[in-house]
């Protein structure tokens, strides 16, 4: 993860800013533990071995704005995500789908 | 066992109404905390009028964790001989967490040959739970115990209706002696602190009272308040020494009267 | 002998420990070489998680997961096999992906633990000692707590909550029935393994009798008023099987107070007597054994936790994920099993390393498979506010009361698909 990025996060999860290595691991391990909750139903690492798609190395604007509508109840017709997203932060949904954007297909 | 042959009297139909199983979510002010404190609830205060409350002889059983505030089985059992010359008089049960504390209070006669009551009640949040008892020469003893409420009552959503009415009264009598006496009636218990669906506050409507007689004997009053959960279940004993008519009876603060009568010892 | 240890940890805090031969002069507090040693027992959903994400998090970790059987039956779809949806193999996992992630897989019992010294003793007599342990035991059975039902009596009438032979059983039972029998389910009060579980297995034995057996009924004795994503199950109930179902609540006198398991007969509270061609109870439970012995568990027979790590309240060193906590609002349910244990593995992870765990955030979404066509579900997302486990306000929920049979389609598909994601992140594909 970019520094600019981890700072970024710091600051939203709450967690000092600090260019130490050891603030960057805990920012680290934030945006880690956030992105395994999604492997239970989108499989490990976002590769989903089922019905629900597969969102590593997905577009990471198609992800934005995905999460963000489900977080507005803007995607009529949608299953759990839009009662899931609301459980999280437009900035903490944003990392997400960096992350995931980030792994490899 | 047998189940009791039931003889219904309804008293009055009140008006079809939404189940009010649930209070509204207010936290009493002044809550309690640590494990002596009871002295910083008004009413168990009040109830002991400065009487420094024995600690043993006194038993109150609740499940420590309980996953649905809406109703939560309570046993209260004192030490007491239950006779004329020395017997338990008055139980007392609180919930000081609760919007109001006093959940019920029995009046017990010598007849029940043992002072051991269960019910259902309602618990707000976790709290501990306060009994208070009293002999007949005026001996006061106290029991408490914590009780973790993982879900409130107030959250649990319902999807289930009962008719605003009182009906179908149950009374179970067990086979061996002190008769073991199990009833149960369906009512709501609305408890005036909850709104319908459309917004509008639902008034109270409860049990007010539950009366157990052998011929002119009342063997026990139940007072109900409105922490006692829906469809109020009491259970007790009669010691059966001599074979009775138990008539059990439901009061509700309309006025309107329900009556059950069984046989104990059973037949 | 009274010893005072004076011993400088890796955080580099002075540590007091008084007394106790137990602990050793100059013990070290960590495995040598290592960035530390893990014993996880348990291989379901919560122990073969937090051994794999722990792994991850941190391969300079030792990993051993104590586990008995060598492959783990899931219960979350065990009803779809009971509804003739599933084969019994399909729900089977091996620890192969495991050993590979390079934990090291003992198939043995967890006897004891003794947490002063810190050593696992097992069914093979070997003692293993660890820095951490991270226990997920599941649920055990109270056995004698409602009368007539002990473990005889569940070779006659299976409970069916753990998976494997008791699941089989109770299929075997189902199709040995009669057309026209009647099914009875007796079902347990809060708090016990999966919630909403006894009502999809009303559910699945409900298609299976409607395909096969169409004169059957079934009722369900309840220990409670009010379950489990009632509102969508009773409609279900009613739109797919009609009148096969009666549900009766703890109000009507579903509680059951005696079983006698020869006459497959059961009697309620109020002395009404049911008889049963197939009789499935649903017991009360406990946290598995090992959590007791670890002296974890409170008075309520469930494990208090630390709501930010999972740790226990109680004994330190000591994790316990899953169904054996007192975890609520999150439900006792396999995915929060496997929630729980990330947390738990990136909490042993940062405590071994000396540094703050990270802040946590847990998942649940629970199916609930109704037909073969129709799925629902509850979800919620979990956090610590005020030192306690809340639901996130706004978040979380059940389906939709009124959606489409696409809609329900489209969640039995995800339930499906839930399973299959759930099993390669818990035990690897």
């Amino acid at each position: 993860m970019g520094r600019m990025r981890a700072a970024f996060l710091a600051a939203i999860i709450g967690m000092p800013i600090a260019t130490a290595s050891g603030a960057l691991a805990e920012t680290d391990a934030t945006i880690t533990l956030l992105a395994a909750g999604c492997a239970n139903c989108h499989g490990p690492d976002g590769h989903s071995p089922g019905a629900m798609p597969t969102i590593a190395g997905a577009s990471v604007d198609v992800l934005k704005a995905k999460l963000l509508a489900f977080r507005k109840d803007e995607a009529p017709g949608t299953t759990v995500m839009v009662r899931l997203a609301k459980g999280f932060s437009e900035e903490e949904l944003i990392a997400l789908a960096e992350h995931f954007a980030s792994l490899k297909p | 066992m047998s189940t009791a042959n039931v003889a219904m009297q309804v008293g009055r139909t009140t008006r079809r109404a939404v189940l009010g199983g649930l209070s509204a979510c207010v936290v009493a002010p002044g809550a309690m905390a640590g494990p002596a404190a009871w002295e910083g609830v008004p009413a168990v205060a009040a109830l002991l009028a400065g009487v420094e409350p024995r600690r043993d002889g006194l038993a109150l059983q609740l499940p420590a964790l309980t996953e649905d505030g809406s109703s939560v089985n309570v046993t209260v059992v004192a030490e007491s001989p239950m006779t004329a010359d020395d017997h338990i008089a008055t139980l007392h049960l609180f919930a000081p967490r609760n919007p109001s504390p006093e959940v019920a209070a029995f009046h017990l006669a010598p007849g029940l040959g043992r002072a051991e009551i269960s019910t259902r009640i309602r618990l707000n949040e976790s709290q501990t739970v306060i009994a208070v008892a009293r002999t007949n020469k005026g001996e006061v003893r106290l029991a408490a115990r914590e009780v973790t409420v993982t879900t409130t009552g107030c959250l649990v959503p319902s999807d289930q209706t009962t008719a605003g009415v009182m009906q179908e009264p149950r009374v179970r009598v067990g086979p061996s002696l002190p008769a073991e006496v199990r009833t149960i009636i369906d009512h709501p218990m609305e408890t005036g602190l909850r709104q319908d669906s459309a917004g509008r506050p639902v008034p109270e409507r409860i049990v007010r009272e539950v009366i157990a007689t052998a011929g002119e004997t009342i063997l026990l009053r139940a007072e109900l308040f409105r922490s006692v959960a829906a469809n109020p279940y009491l259970r007790f004993f009669v010691d059966g020494q001599a074979p009775v008519e138990l008539q059990v009876t439901w009061v509700e603060d309309t006025g309107a009267r329900v009556s059950a009568t069984v046989q104990v010892p059973a037949a | 002998m009274s010893t005072i240890v004076h011993a400088i940890d890796r955080r580099g805090a002075l540590s007091l420990l008084a007394g106790g031969a137990a602990l050793g002069v100059g013990r070290p507090s960590l495995g040598q070489g290592a960035a530390g040693r893990v014993i996880v027992v348990g291989g379901g959903f919560g122990g073969a998680t937090a051994a794999r994400y722990i792994r991850r998090l941190d391969p300079a970790v030792e990993v051993t997961l104590i586990e008995p059987a060598e492959r783990f039956y899931t219960c979350p779809f065990s009803n779809l096999y009971l509804g003739g949806l599933r084969d019994f193999e399909s729900l089977g996992h091996g620890f192969d992906a495991l050993r590979r992630a390079g934990v090291s897989v003992v198939h043995a019992t967890a006897e004891d633990v003794d947490t002063a010294g810190r050593t696992v003793r097992l069914s093979t007599g070997d003692t293993l000692p660890y820095d951490r342990l991270v226990l997920s035991p599941g649920i055990d059975i109270r056995w004698g707590a409602l009368e007539g039902y002990d473990e005889a009596a569940a070779e006659k009438a299976p409970h069916a909550w753990k998976a494997g032979s008791q699941t089989k059983l109770l299929r075997a039972q189902l199709e040995a029935m009669e057309d026209g029998g009647l099914f009875v389910l007796v079902a347990p009060a809060n708090p016990f393994r999966c919630p909403p579980g006894p009502y999809e297995r009303i559910s699945m034995v409900a298609h299976y009798l409607k395909t096969n057996k169409p004169h059957s009924k079934i009722l369900v004795l309840d220990a409670k008023d009010q379950f489990s994503k009632q509102g969508l199950f009773t409609d279900a109930w009613a739109a797919l099987y009609g009148d096969m179902i009666e549900w009766v609540g703890l109000s009507q006198d579903g509680k059951v107070v005696r079983v006698d398991a020869d006459a497959r007969e059961v009697e309620t509270e109020f002395g009404n007597k049911h008889k049963a061609a197939v009789l499935n109870v649903v017991p009360p439970q406990q946290a598995g054994l090992i959590a007791e012995r670890a002296g974890v568990t409170d008075d309520s027979g469930w494990v208090p936790v630390v709501p930010a790590t999972f740790a226990s309240a109680k004994v330190e060193h000591v994790y316990v994920v899953g169904d054996a906590t007192i975890a609520a609002p999150m439900p006792k349910s396999g995915f929060c099993a496997n929630t729980q244990a990330k947390v738990v593995a990136a909490a042993v992870v940062a405590d071994l390393a000396g540094r703050a765990p990270p802040a946590p955030v847990w998942v649940n979404t629970c199916y609930s498979l109704i037909a073969p066509d129709y799925g629902i579900s509850v979800a919620g997302v979990y956090r610590v506010m005020d030192g306690k486990i809340a639901e996130v306000e706004g978040s979380g929920g059940v389906s939709p009361r009124e959606a489409d049979a696409a809609f329900r389609k489209r969640e039995a598909d995800y339930g499906a698909g839930w399973y299959a994601a759930i099993s390669a992140d818990t035990w690897g594909a």
